[in-house]
């Protein structure tokens, strides 16, 4: 049963999105604000590989 | 009274007392760490290491007596949980110690609990009735976990890091759980269908953020950690096969009155908000389930729907439902809200979420720049998508390396604390609890008191159950209030002669 006050959408011939999609995300709009430049250099201050070697034993 | 003057009184007010209280609640996290020079091989042997420098007084002792993870909700039992077949990789010629000293148990003066958990540090919060007191006691793991990452770094000089994430990018998950204190008289299929569209739903104003996918096809940007983790709708496991729904079913109660909900399918969040967010909404599930007001919502495949929104930063997200027909995470969150009108609540916190859930849906499209402030995995993404202008291109291993930093429990280096300290978040100002102060009202005060003041005459503890030398047992009821002043007794017979019955 569906929730009864709930008005219900029809389904799209095609689905919205997939899995797998490749498209992603956008931009958002980023008109105001913006990050300040200490945290933009923070940023680039990352190893852009850490991620690569960031391995982990699997938990809960 | 008018639904906007009583919002306007709550807002006043905060908390709930003893009246108001409606729904105990506590969170465990399990945190990733790296340290120098060492790997993945020797993160279970490290990660007991972890534990057992931390420099906070704690009892160390655990009773597993009463804990079963086995026994399903749906009135069975499992033989065995499987375990994850990568770690039992890592495991292979490991000599493993007895189980009581590979977990290495601290039961903190605050009522907390923090061990290790299959390789990974783990805080539990005290059962807690408020959800300030649970939020402020989350983020005092953090400072817990800290103390024993400088102390273990100390002993070993290499450098430790922390991260509170879900995630490695390489198929590793690990989790975030939440508890909730549920009536057993609940019929089974109730509760399943009153939680499973929230855990769905729920993400879109509580998600971690995360660069990428590690199962399920290519994405730049998911909201959720744990989204491509789950595969089944509902069972028992969490180390593999996850649900998005777990049937466990070990209540740390009198099993004949209690459940213990255990949701697994949430994210570690940095921002205070979302985690309060996170735990509002499900007591808010609950609370419609105890008057008999949940909105009927039928999800024919929970797994996929939880994945799609996940995959979906930046439309509305979609449900299918039956007969061909769907939803959006929004109509689903609206209608518990909307129910929630009609429902009897006293609980102000809970009065104030609906508020907050109802302002921040509104934004999320139409005023973007009064939303991310709030959301982890939107915030997230402002702060990639500002770094990918500034770089002029969008490049998926690095992106994957600042969604880690997010991550980084480090006030200097930390992507959070950048944005929280540039002062770009909006309720993320939360104080940590104090080691020494159990939440207002939860049996964690009566747990706080043994561990504070009568630590000799303890032979163990558990949530429930405190087992003394003198062979008494006493058992913590957790539907009742607990007053403060518990902390000021100074006798045993004192206390138990104070303890609610």
């Amino acid at each position: 049963m569906i929730y009864a006050d709930r008005k219900q959408a029809p389904m799209p011939s095609e689905p919205q999105r997939k899995l797998g999609d490749e498209g992603g995300p956008s931009k958002p709009d980023i008109g105001r604000p913006t990050a300040p430049n200490e945290l933009l250099k923070r940023m680039k201050n990352v190893d852009p590989d850490q991620a690569k070697k960031y391995r982990q034993r699997s938990g809960q | 009274m008018h639904r906007v003057a009583l919002l306007l009184l709550v807002s006043l007010s905060s908390t709930p007392d003893k009246q108001t209280r409606s729904i105990l609640a506590g969170i465990d996290t399990e945190y990733g760490f790296t340290i120098e020079g060492r790997d993945v091989t020797t993160q279970a042997d490290d990660s007991m290491a972890f534990v057992r420098h931390s420099p906070d007084e704690g009892l160390p002792m655990w009773d597993y007596q009463s804990e079963n993870p086995r026994r399903d909700m749906r009135g069975f039992q499992v033989s065995h949980l499987t375990a994850d077949a990568q770690d039992a990789e890592f495991d292979r010629g490991r000599s493993r110690p007895p189980a009581a000293e590979e977990r290495s148990d601290r039961a903190l003066p605050s009522g907390a609990r923090f061990y290790n958990d299959h390789g990974h540090p783990e805080y539990a919060t005290p059962e807690s009735w408020s959800l300030a007191d649970l939020v402020a006691h989350e983020q005092f793991g953090d400072q817990v976990v800290l103390g024993a990452a400088k102390a273990l770094s100390q002993k070993m000089n290499r450098k430790v890091q922390v991260y509170k994430n879900n995630t490695d990018f390489h198929g590793a998950s690990w989790g975030t759980h939440e508890s909730y204190l549920t009536p057993r008289n609940h019929v089974f299929s109730d509760l399943a269908s009153a939680i499973i569209p929230i855990l769905i739903a729920r993400q879109v104003l509580t998600g971690a953020g995360k660069v990428g996918s590690e199962s399920k096809g290519p994405v730049k940007f998911q909201i959720s950690q744990r989204a491509d983790f789950f595969v089944e709708s509902m069972n028992v496991e969490t180390l593999s096969r996850r649900p998005v729904f777990n049937t466990r079913d070990e209540p740390h109660a009198d099993s004949s009155r209690w459940r213990r909900l255990h949701v697994i399918s949430g994210d570690s969040n940095m921002h205070p908000g979302c985690t309060r967010r996170k735990v509002g909404l499900v007591k808010l599930a609950l609370i419609l389930l105890n008057q008999d007001r949940v909105p009927k919502w039928e999800i024919p495949d929970p797994v996929t729907s939880f994945q799609l929104i996940s995959r979906d930063a930046i439309g509305e997200g979609r449900v299918d439902l039956e007969a061909r027909s769907w939803t959006t995470p929004r109509q689903i969150l609206e209608s518990y809200c909307d129910a929630a009108d009609r429902a009897e609540i006293a609980d102000p916190e809970i009065l104030e979420l609906l508020s907050e859930t109802r302002t921040l849906l509104e934004a999320r499209h139409s005023n973007p720049d009064n939303y991310w402030p709030h959301v982890d995995w939107a915030a997230k993404l402002w702060l990639l998508n500002q770094f990918a202008d500034s770089e002029g291109h969008w490049e998926q291993s690095a992106m994957q390396a600042l969604d880690l930093q997010y991550h980084l429990l480090d006030q200097e280096e930390g992507l959070y604390y950048g944005l929280s300290n540039a002062g770009l978040l909006r309720g993320a100002d939360v104080q940590p609890s104090s080691p020494l102060s159990p939440p207002n009202g939860s049996r964690a005060i009566a747990r706080a008191v043994f561990i504070q003041n009568f630590p000799d005459q303890i032979e163990t503890l558990s949530w429930g159950q405190v087992r003394l030398k003198s062979g008494k047992t006493i058992t913590l009821d957790p539907s009742l209030w607990y007053e403060q002043s518990l902390l000021d007794v100074e006798s045993i017979e004192e206390l138990v002669q104070r303890l609610p019955q």
